[in-house]
């Protein structure tokens, strides 16, 4: 276990149902998803002095136009949260999410907050390209050959992890219907309505007689999951990122809109506002891999989280691992020996989306939501991310 | 504006003949029934910028306007495209007869195109009438239907403005609509109806007689008749009879029955089932009726393309087709016997003909009933149908895509020769009816076309053409055989490659630029001539015209670029690709206007002449492409330069002025070669420009360039300047176009050459390896893209790439 002053522990925990790309928060901007659940995660406790908030760290992946301008400052202000809380906004693609939990906890563990927020937010949609709102790639990567995988597609990666895995189409349909299966099964009974804060879409759209209309629509329920999604259906997609290759679009995380939040205060804050912690931060980690199999990241993360965590991985209960792409998740699985039945019990990324740096936070969200519904003690977030890393954290219920 | 302008002696200007487009204001139009024709009708209408309601029923659930939405949404995805860009479906208002028909005041033109049921038809004529217009005009587009039974279904006060309207499927690409006038139509109605279809829509008008099927359904499904009988007669197979009536004898290559699959077995046995109900005095009456194993073919829903199979039918990647001897479909084959092609590659029509009657090859046999069974009826019914032969032989052309009409094939063929032939073989009971020829065709005539007009049967006279004022806009009409020849213009200066010519009668001082090269293309010789003829205008004239009937100019002579890199001459060939240049860039800032006349294709080299005029009018059937890649090659004629420079005029209005985002879509388009499908896309790829003319009659093509280069010219035309400081996307750009590439490639989309031959693309695009935001001169991008394109020139893959477009007319993908 690495070196610490106090422990930090998850007191409160929210996020948005997460919007398909130009779905149902395709005029919601990510700013104000920022703001929504930054307020809801506070108001889940009670008598907090908000004054007392040490940072507010936020993870996205693209913080550029309307996620840009330091958006976690932009989201503390429009939350109605006093002018003296700060925000950072934070970016390792992928994990950005948890990795603002990790950066949160570790100003408490070296006791330099009591209380810390940690969230993501990311629209999708508002990104004209996935590669953010100006792609300019500098000329020196195509200088030499093995800075090639830079400048690789994710989805590229994972055909070429595919490849080196042998990962199968078969078995990758299988994985992506099984997911699906298992995100309908949890939403059919309701597993997500305690970490979800319904979102009220106002659309504002030409009405009769000059004046704009204004239709208000309650979101509340994740839009990505295909409760229909059958090896079948998923076999009938082309390949999308190689011509012979595997990865389609139904076998990927979809691109999606969506925030989440998770409030962290440290032993005596705990004991001050005398609030039940929902779980203990245990450990973080990340680390490097070759870009062009950038899917394999937690295979290398994982095994040194779970060690500064001084557990093996016979005793984590609860895997959220992001599934980017059927393909790489699978891999991580095989070469790490994970049990399928752990992994992602309510489903993953190609099921409920992977609004890329609020991923994080928001799975975050759905674990302390399992904490409190089962018997689970450790847990952990892992994900790939692209340029080639990976990240793992773990938890442990209180 | 040269000095000359002030000695202009009578004749020289524009003429005074009227010529005007039609006076007919027609604001939005109505479109009844949502169906496959009516929906496409629409579309037109929306490419031509005419606003339109679409109606059909009210859906029984959910949205009332239902059953239109779904049809535009259909029209979407229809190939071949209704739309010519999808974005003008949104002219398109959906509607329903349950409760908008209020709608219908607005409109100045309603169609009506719903099933052909004649009860069906009076009762939505019963409901709709009150809101219909004092002066709008209803029009239907039945396809066989009485037009006087459906006119008395209209009110008294709405009949002079009621006429027929019959478009052909898909109406935006078949040239023909039969106008079909009642007892009670106002003539002038009718004539501005004409005009406005003809210029708006870019149709060409055949009048008909208000008879079964008007003219070319009426001609081209007895056609089919007599193709099938003597299929059947001969034991023919599908697919040699297929063989024997595509584009051997000048028809479409989907030929008989390969086109009644595309049409629908169903579709077909309707018209032919009309013909049986509605024609019971006429000779041919017994042959109306489809053959039993069409209608067996029905009865199992085999109805062609709609259901994935009829008469052919798909067996994984071959085509099979049905053997009714076998009563199963077998491989399709469909070969021609040697004899027979050998008559008719027979380029003396007289002889072919007289042959394919000689010869005792069944193949030959058929040829020659079929041919002789269309004269025998034409000539019988061409009094019933047809105020004239033109008008029998340009339905044909327009509505069924025949090279010939039956006429003027007849005409050819020798009048009296044929003649004979035709009345033996009815003496004989070879042909399918005894009923002789008319006495017209035995009155020692050579044929019914001449230079004074064209056979009426009803009038025992020659008619001239229509007189009509839209006419005027036709410089040079199609022509049916026998026609007399319009004014060729006189010629200013010509050389081996182009000729240099005016029209005096209509404007003497602007020069029109033609081309002499097979298919346009651009060699040496034009290039000198397209220098000298923009001197000769500065010099001499007001302005020049780029016009020669399609295509515009399918690119580089690539036969003169193989003969130059087998023999080395490399320096040879960058001087000409300079020359290009140069002549790009003299099109541009030529000291008069310069118009490109653009229909058809224009392709790589033309179309960096047409992006380099002062104006372009194209045609909206104008297919324009920089499509070097598929030859490994990039555009070097000025191509990628004038796609900078849009980027850097688009980028210079954002906020940031960011070149890359507008290089981005240009770079996509040149890598993947993308040619438009219509001249509206050709402005969304930056081709042409928004105040661009288009025009939808190709015939009218050089009329309205010879006007926009007068106008240009008097408003005191100035060329723009050449650019010296042009921000460019430089080694970024051209790195984030790597990166696309680089993707493709693993991904095996592309090959490695093609990774090459992109990314010489993108260096040009970019401006060369400099800083990202470098300014660069006009010149400087003209270099890049030279030494690019020289470069690749020497390379063996793209060598073989042009060996093989010249020897396959398909691109390689090494």
């Amino acid at each position: 276990m690495s070196k610490q002053i106090q422990d930090a522990y998850i007191v409160a925990a929210t996020r948005t149902p997460v919007a398909k790309r130009n779905g149902m928060f395709r005029n919601v901007r990510p700013d104000d998803m920022l703001a929504h659940v930054l307020r809801a995660v506070v108001d889940q406790v009670p008598g907090l002095d908000a004054n007392e908030i040490g940072d507010v760290v936020v993870g996205c992946a693209m913080p550029e136009a309307e996620q840009g301008m330091n958006v976690a400052r932009i989201g503390v202000l429009l939350a109605g949260l006093p002018n003296t809380v700060p925000g950072i906004t934070i970016n390792r693609f992928c994990s950005s999410g948890l990795q603002a939990v990790a950066d949160a906890a570790a100003r408490i563990r070296l006791g330099e907050a009591d209380v810390m927020i940690a969230a993501g937010t990311e629209s999708m949609t508002v990104m004209p390209q996935i590669m953010g709102n100006k792609v300019s790639l500098n000329p020196a990567i195509f200088a030499k050959d093995e800075n090639l995988g830079i400048a690789f597609g994710m989805g590229l990666t994972a055909e070429k992890v595919a490849q080196q895995w042998q990962i199968g189409r078969d078995e990758q349909d299988a994985f992506a219907v099984q997911s699906n299966q298992r995100a309908a099964v949890a939403i059919a009974a309701g597993a997500f309505r305690d970490e979800i804060t319904p979102y009220t879409v106002r659309a504002h759209v030409p009405g009769e007689g000059g004046a704009v209309r204004v239709v208000e629509r309650i979101c509340d329920t994740d839009e990505g999951p295909r409760a229909d999604a059958s090896l079948q259906s998923l076999g009938k997609l082309r390949p999308v990122f190689a011509a012979r290759g595997s990865v389609t679009a139904g076998n990927s995380s979809q691109m999606s809109d969506g925030a989440g939040a998770v409030l962290l205060m440290s032993e005596a804050a705990v004991k001050r506002y005398g609030v039940t912690p929902i779980a203990r931060f245990c450990s973080y980690s990340v680390a490097g891999v070759p870009p062009e199999i950038m899917g394999i990241g937690p295979i290398e993360a994982i095994p040194r989280a779970l060690k500064a965590a001084g557990i093996g991985k016979g005793d984590l209960d609860w895997i959220e691992l992001n599934e980017a792409f059927a393909a790489q998740a699978l891999a991580v699985m095989k070469q790490l020996d994970l049990d399928p039945a752990k992994v992602n019990p309510q489903g993953g990324a190609i099921a409920l989306g992977h609004p890329l740096g609020a991923t994080g936070a928001i799975r975050a969200a759905t674990l302390m939501s399992a904490f409190r519904r089962t018997q689970a003690r450790y847990g952990m977030i892992s994900m790939c991310i692209g340029t080639g890393m990976g990240a793992a954290g773990v938890f442990e219920k209180i | 504006m040269s000095s000359a302008v002030h000695d202009k002696g009578p004749g020289d200007g524009p003429s005074q003949k009227e010529t005007h487009v039609s006076r007919l204001i027609i604001r939005k139009v109505a479109v009844l029934g949502a169906g496959v024709m009516g929906a496409q009708i629409a579309a037109h209408c929306a490419n031509a910028g005419v606003p339109v309601v679409l109606f059909d029923l009210p859906a029984k659930e959910g949205d009332p306007n239902g059953i239109a939405r779904k049809a535009v949404e259909g029209l979407k995805k229809l190939e071949p495209a209704p739309l010519a860009t999808k974005d003008r479906a949104q002219f398109i208002d959906v509607a329903n007869y349950g409760s908008d028909l209020e709608l219908l005041h607005g409109c100045d033109l309603i169609i009506e195109a719903i099933a052909e049921k004649m009860e069906w038809k009076l009762d939505l004529y019963a409901k709709v009438a009150p809101y219909v217009r004092a002066d709008a005009i209803f029009a239907s587009n039945t396809s066989g239907l009485s037009i006087e039974t459906l006119s008395e279904g209209m009110p008294l006060a709405l009949r002079s403005r009621f006429c027929g309207i019959h478009f052909f499927n898909p109406p935006r690409y078949m040239a023909l609509v039969e106008l079909i006038a009642t007892g009670t139509t106002d003539p002038a109605t009718l004539d501005a109806l004409e005009g406005w279809l003809t210029t708006r829509l870019g149709k060409s008008i055949v009048r008909a007689k208000d008879t079964p099927n008007f003219v070319a359904n009426r001609v081209g499904v007895f056609s089919i008749l007599a193709v099938m009988y003597h299929t059947a007669r001969l034991g023919l197979g599908f697919d040699e009879v297929d063989a024997l009536t595509g584009p051997l004898i000048g028809r479409p290559k989907s030929a008989t029955y390969r086109t009644a699959d595309v049409v629908g077995l169903d579709t077909l046995a309707h018209v032919i089932g009309t013909m049986q109900a509605t024609l019971p005095d006429d000779p041919w009456h017994a042959f109306y009726k489809s053959p039993d194993w069409l209608s067996a073919l029905i009865a199992k829903g085999a109805l062609g393309q709609k259901t994935k199979g009829g008469i052919f039918r798909k067996d994984g990647k071959a085509i099979v087709v049905l053997d009714l001897a076998k009563q199963d479909y077998r491989p399709s084959a469909g070969e021609v016997a040697p004899e027979v092609a050998a008559i008719l590659k027979n380029r003396n029509p007289v002889e072919k003909f007289a042959q394919l009657r000689a010869s005792g090859h069944p193949q030959a046999q058929f040829l020659w009933a079929i041919f002789r069974d269309v004269f025998h009826y034409c000539a019988f019914h061409l009094a019933d149908i047809a105020d004239n032969a033109r008008d029998v032989d340009f339905a044909m052309r327009w509505g069924f895509g025949w090279a010939q009409g039956p006429f003027e094939t007849w005409q050819a063929a020798g009048w009296q020769a044929v003649a004979e032939a035709v009345k033996a073989d009815i003496e004989a009971g070879a042909a399918m009816i005894a009923a002789p020829l008319p006495a017209w065709v035995f009155d020692g005539r050579q044929g019914v076309h001449e230079a004074a007009g064209s056979w009426s049967a009803t009038d025992a006279a020659l008619k001239p053409r229509s007189m009509l004022p839209v006419y005027g806009r036709q410089l040079f009409p199609e022509q049916v055989l026998g026609e007399a020849a319009p004014d060729a213009g006189q010629t200013l200066w010509e050389n081996e490659g182009v000729r240099l010519w005016n029209l005096p009668a209509k404007d003497a001082r602007i020069g029109i630029l033609s081309f002499k090269s097979k298919m346009h293309s651009i060699g040496d010789e034009v290039l000198d001539g397209v220098l000298e003829a923009v001197a000769r205008a500065e010099r001499d004239l007001d302005g020049l015209v780029i016009w020669h009937e399609a295509p515009f100019a399918v690119g580089a002579n690539l036969q003169q670029v193989v003969e130059a890199c087998k023999a080395g001459q490399f320096d040879m060939l960058e001087k000409t690709v300079a020359k290009f240049q140069r002549a790009s860039m003299a099109l541009k800032h030529a000291m008069v206007p310069t118009v490109a006349a653009v229909q058809g294709m224009a392709l790589g080299g033309g179309c960096e002449f047409t992006m380099h005029a002062t104006h372009r009018v194209l045609a909206l059937e104008s297919y324009v492409g920089l499509v070097e890649a598929g030859v490994g090659l990039i555009p070097a004629g000025g191509g990628c330069k004038e796609f900078a420079l849009q980027a850097a005029s688009l980028a210079s209005r954002t906020a940031g002025g960011d070149v890359f985002p507008f290089i981005q879509n240009m770079f996509q388009t040149i890598a993947m070669a993308t040619v438009s499908k219509s001249a509206l896309q050709a402005v969304e790829l930056g081709f042409a420009k928004a105040s661009d003319d288009i025009v939808f009659n190709a015939r009218e093509l050089l009329h309205v360039a010879l006007h926009r280069a007068r106008a240009l010219a008097e408003s005191g035309y100035q060329p723009p300047l050449i650019q010296r400081a042009i921000p460019v996307a430089g080694r970024n750009g051209i790195a984030t176009c790597e990166m696309m590439l680089i993707n493709m490639r693993e991904g095996g989309f592309i090959s490695a050459w093609d990774y090459r031959v992109a990314k010489a693309a993108a260096t040009a695009l970019c401006g060369g390896e400099v800083d990202t935001n470098a300014r660069v001169s006009e010149a400087w991008i003209l270099d890049v893209e030279r030494a690019q394109f020289v470069d690749l020139l020497k390379t063996e893959k793209t060598q073989q790439r042009i060996v093989h477009m010249l020897e396959t007319g398909k691109p390689l993908r090494n």
